[in-house]
């Protein structure tokens, strides 16, 4: 069989000792990156490039060690999620809704243990995925227009409402505040800038990155000095690490459906990991029925997010590499390492370089498989951060957020701009305002306006070019739904006799 | 805690190579992932390789502003430092020409050379109608709002002025009718087009290599003087009587503040970088053509171009 | 109930002067059929009226912290936002230590270990950064080191 014959070449390249070593280091840091607030998956890979090259790696084990980096960071993000609840990078933020929660309650090393096995779940269906389908899902990214990609940012706004929350205002003016910033910046679509205020650190928008680390890592800080760490998940009596079997079996169907929504999502190039753990979430969220406790520390609300966001991150590249075409920073930083190894990417590359294709997929199994091995009995080790005095954990915390930040751009703006989302986020977070939809206002807004302009830019203003696809009027349908059917799933669910599983 | 001491043994022994002492920086501009980054990484990358500087460089990516933000830095901040080299572009140029850095001028720094040009082309799917550029241009003539670009600039940027100029100079009056939308880069752009979105893209030759081969478009023109070496069979806008000629070169620049004596050894630099064979593969490869110009020949090439690109906006629109 | 009505009536007054601030959006020379501005003061509406039904709805009031924490809260972002100026000009380790220690002091209110957390977080957080991730982090101002 092809296939097979491929993936013997693929391990053949990419599997000997001196590779596994680096897959194992790969993982580690990868780990640690994606773990710390403000370092996340795009510029790990971007920091250890340079390594890579004065280590004098040759195109191969490169791949493998940015590949693990790359899986490492994904696995990673979700750690300080579930412990300290301040989202390791963005695709990690869903996360912390049922996995904070459930480190409250004792049961931290639960939950990292259980989305370890989500993100395995995530990312190995993709890898199986993208090594089945790629150059046939390659073809989907001439399907999606500006029409299509507006009816599928709106399909995720329009289930945003479903989001916890008491009062549905507040959750709208997240939202609305997290568009607001998003529309700061260099319009695409005219070319000038908007409401900058001609400063040119405005310019290329506020980065997602430093409003996430504001509003979660800077606000934690602020929380615990007024409160000196009582009711936080710091300090809670653990339970044994254990393998919560139960909880993993239970979220089965979760992880495969999950894994199917975020590959999907992956797959779509302008979509990314964050839109897949997001909808998968909701799309759990609205199967499983208000009485499962999503928000409260439920497992398949952890399983969920996790399985998306990593088989979001393999389909990722699939348009990468047949494409070009980056879905995520992410990737678009693979795209560079794989340029600057001379290959580049495109729809011959899987017939052009097969070892190179075959290679990679084989050192993302390895990959996802020292990620797993790796992470459970770590879980140990995590779990441990919470027994960190908060004296000394959150100022570190801190820190790492402000050297993260600031290696973005090098520049104290963005540290200002992080301080002040973080004085924000406290406020907002004493008034119950959820600041998840601010997150992902910011990520998604942007480009929810550029495709309705591009659309009507090809329409000539014709509002009717948004319902001219089958996969647009879907798209609409599902949105149309996912908008209407929380509020009437609502009132069915509330009757008394209702049983649920 | 002694997992991570031991972890971070590791990872020092690993990395103390990399991270010795402080070395050369190159400033990309941008993001990881884009073409400054690119430019910042290969010639670092060869800088060492080939033992120009004892140290790997290093990359510090300063996005912001389309490249102002890394300009104003380097202007205000690092004026004198010898050791700094800027990833820059035509679309550096085009932001300097139509004073997008805050009122910033090509002459406050000093351009180092260009060492590569990735030529401007302009293409539609496969099965579309348009076989030539003639055809493609006669139709925006008969009616503009049938024919739309998609590109990797924002609108008025360098990908936008490619077709507005080729439009222009055949005789369009209203060129504003003409579609374009600016998105997220080249490969992005193809694959609107081929996906039978837009009329046609308008970008770079390395953006569109791969399609090219697959099949997937067809490039209707190359904006070079000549045809493309390795891509003989696409014409020149020029031959099919556009006099039009635009390509994204490949540079660097460095600060006004430092040394003549600093500015020639950075010159001689990247002179032996463009030479060496490390380059030429990394050029085959990415689809960029060969185009040295080094030290001041092309201060007075950034100058000449600048001025044109300022002359041109001014006639489209996109600058007062 | 207070406090969601003022925060309704500062939310209602930004949302307003956002709207207010997006008509003045410059206008692009291309024909753009929705156009720079429609957006945002799309947003700066919905926005308004959500603040309006908070400020007819509100919740009850949260607890806030007394005068003495917000002043201390105040000293925080103070600390933070010197840090942020400081980091360029003083490098890594001296900002880095004053700044953690401080904030160390006030989760935890005693001296010595509030000190030695800021040498050792400055120390081992610039050991991981430069060593292991390779950031072009400056550990003292050139001009310490001559």
């Amino acid at each position: 069989m092809d296939l097979l014959s491929n993936l013997a070449m693929g391990f053949g390249v990419a599997l000997s000792p001196f590779t596994l070593m680096l897959a194992v280091i790969g993982c580690f840091i990868g780990t640690i990156i994606g773990a710390l607030p403000g370092l996340g998956p795009s510029n790990g890979v971007a920091i250890l490039i340079p390594l890579a090259f004065s280590l004098g790696l040759d195109a191969t084990s490169s791949l493998v060690l940015m590949t693990s980096v790359y899986y490492g960071a994904m696995y990673g993000g979700r750690i300080s999620s579930i412990l300290l609840n301040i989202p390791g990078d963005e695709p990690a933020l869903m996360t912390t809704l049922d996995g904070y929660p459930m480190a409250k309650q004792g049961r931290a090393g639960d939950a990292l243990v259980l989305s370890g096995v989500a993100s395995f779940v995530g990312a190995f269906l993709a890898t199986i995925g993208l090594m089945r389908l790629a150059p046939l899902l390659a073809r989907v990214a001439f399907l999606f227009g500006p029409a299509e990609y507006f009816a599928l940012y709106l399909l995720a706004f329009a289930t945003l409402g479903g989001i916890a929350s008491n009062n549905q205002a507040k959750a709208a003016l997240a939202s609305c505040i997290g568009l607001g910033i998003a529309m700061i910046g260099v319009d695409n679509n005219s070319g000038l800038p908007r409401l900058t205020g001609g400063n040119l650190h405005l310019y290329d928008g506020v980065d997602f990155l430093v409003a996430i680390v504001g509003l979660f890592a800077v606000a934690e800080v602020f929380f615990f000095i007024e409160s000196h760490g009582k009711g936080s998940s710091i300090g809670v009596k653990l339970e044994k690490v254990t393998i919560p079997v139960r909880d993993i079996v239970e979220s089965g169907w979760t992880m495969l459906r999950s894994s199917a929504v975020g590959f999907v999502a992956g797959v779509l190039p302008g979509a990314g990991a964050s839109l897949g753990s997001f909808l998968s979430y909701m799309s759990e969220k609205s199967i499983a029925g208000e009485n499962a406790g999503f928000g409260t520390g439920a497992p398949r609300g952890v399983a969920a997010p996790e399985a998306g966001n990593n088989a979001a991150a393999g389909g990722a590249l699939v348009p990468m590499l047949t494409l070009g075409v980056p879905g995520s920073g992410t990737t678009a930083v693979l795209l560079a390492l794989l340029m600057t190894l001379n290959i580049t990417p495109g729809p011959t590359l899987f017939s052009d370089r097969p070892e190179v294709v075959w290679g990679l997929i084989a050192s993302l199994l390895i990959a996802n498989v020292v990620l797993l091995l790796m992470n459970v009995p770590m879980v140990r080790i995590f779990v441990r951060i919470l027994s960190v005095p908060p004296g000394v954990l959150l100022p570190g915390v801190t820190m790492v957020s402000f050297v993260g930040i600031y290696s973005l751009s090098s520049s104290y703006f963005d540290l200002l701009l992080m301080i002040g989302f973080g004085v924000l986020g406290f406020v907002l977070r004493k008034l119950d305002v959820p600041t998840v939809p601010i997150i992902l206002g910011i990520l998604l807004g942007g480009h929810m306006e550029n495709s309705l302009r591009r659309a009507m830019v090809l329409s000539d203003g014709d509002w009717t070019y948004l319902f001219s696809s089958p996969i647009a009027i879907a798209l609409w349908a599902v949105a149309i739904v996912g908008f209407i059917a929380p509020m009437f799933l609502r009132n069915v669910l509330k009757r008394p006799q209702r049983i649920t599983d | 805690m002694k997992h991570l001491v031991r972890a971070a043994l590791t990872g020092a022994v690993l990395s103390v190579a990399a991270t010795a002492v402080s070395a050369t920086e190159c400033i990309a501009p941008a993001n990881p992932g884009g073409g400054w980054d690119f430019t910042c990484r290969q010639i670092g990358k060869i800088l060492y390789d080939i033992k120009q500087v004892d140290k790997p460089v290093q990359v510090t990516n300063m996005p912001g502003a389309g490249g102002g933000l890394a300009f104003n830095h380097v202007v205000t901040e690092r004026n004198d430092d010898p050791d700094l080299i800027v990833a820059a572009s035509s679309a550096t140029t085009t932001r300097l020409a139509q004073n997008a850095y805050a009122g910033r001028k090509a002459s406050d720094v000093r351009f180092v050379g260009a060492i590569g040009i990735d030529p401007g082309v302009i293409a539609v799917a496969a099965d579309s109608p348009y076989k030539s550029l003639k055809d493609l241009v006669d139709a925006a003539l008969a009616d503009p709002s049938s024919v739309s670009f998609a590109g990797g600039s924002a609108v008025g940027g360098f990908d936008h002025l490619k077709p507005l100029m080729i439009l222009k100079g055949a005789g369009l009056k209203d060129i504003t009718k003409i579609k374009y939308i600016g998105v997220d880069g080249g490969a992005d752009a193809v694959t609107q087009t081929v996906g039978g979105f837009t009329t046609a893209m308008t970008g770079d030759l390395s953006g569109i290599v791969g399609f090219l081969k697959s099949g997937d478009v067809r490039a209707l023109a190359v904006l070079t003087e000549e045809r493309v070496p390795g891509f003989e069979d696409i014409p020149t806008a020029r031959e099919q009587g556009y006099d039009v000629v635009a390509g994204n070169w490949r540079g660097l620049y460095v600060p006004r503040g430092i040394s003549d004596d600093d500015f020639h050894k950075w010159a001689d630099r990247l002179r032996a970088v463009a030479e060496s064979a490390e380059w030429k593969k990394a050029m085959a490869d990415n689809g960029l053509a060969p185009f040295t110009m080094v030290g001041d020949d092309f201060q007075a090439y950034v100058d000449k171009l600048v001025a044109e690109i300022r002359q041109m906006s001014k006639d489209i629109g996109v600058i007062q | 109930m207070l406090s969601d009505r003022i925060f309704g009536l500062v939310a209602l007054m930004v949302a307003l002067a956002y709207g207010a601030s997006a008509t003045q959006i410059q206008a692009s020379f291309m024909a753009d059929p929705v156009g720079p501005r429609t957006f945002p003061i799309l947003v700066g509406c919905v926005a308004a009226l959500c603040a309006l039904v908070i400020i007819l709805r509100p919740d009850d009031d949260p607890e806030w912290p007394s005068l003495r924490t917000l002043g201390a809260l105040a000293f925080a972002v103070a600390v933070l936002v010197g840090y942020a100026y400081a980091l360029g000009p003083f490098g890594f380790l001296l900002p880095t230590a004053i700044a953690s220690g401080v904030l160390s002091y006030q989760i935890r209110p005693r001296l010595l270990p509030a000190a030695l957390t800021g040498i050792r977080l400055s120390a081992g957080l610039f050991a991981i950064f430069k060593f292991i991730l390779g950031l072009g982090l400056v550990a003292l101002p050139a001009s310490f080191t001559g």
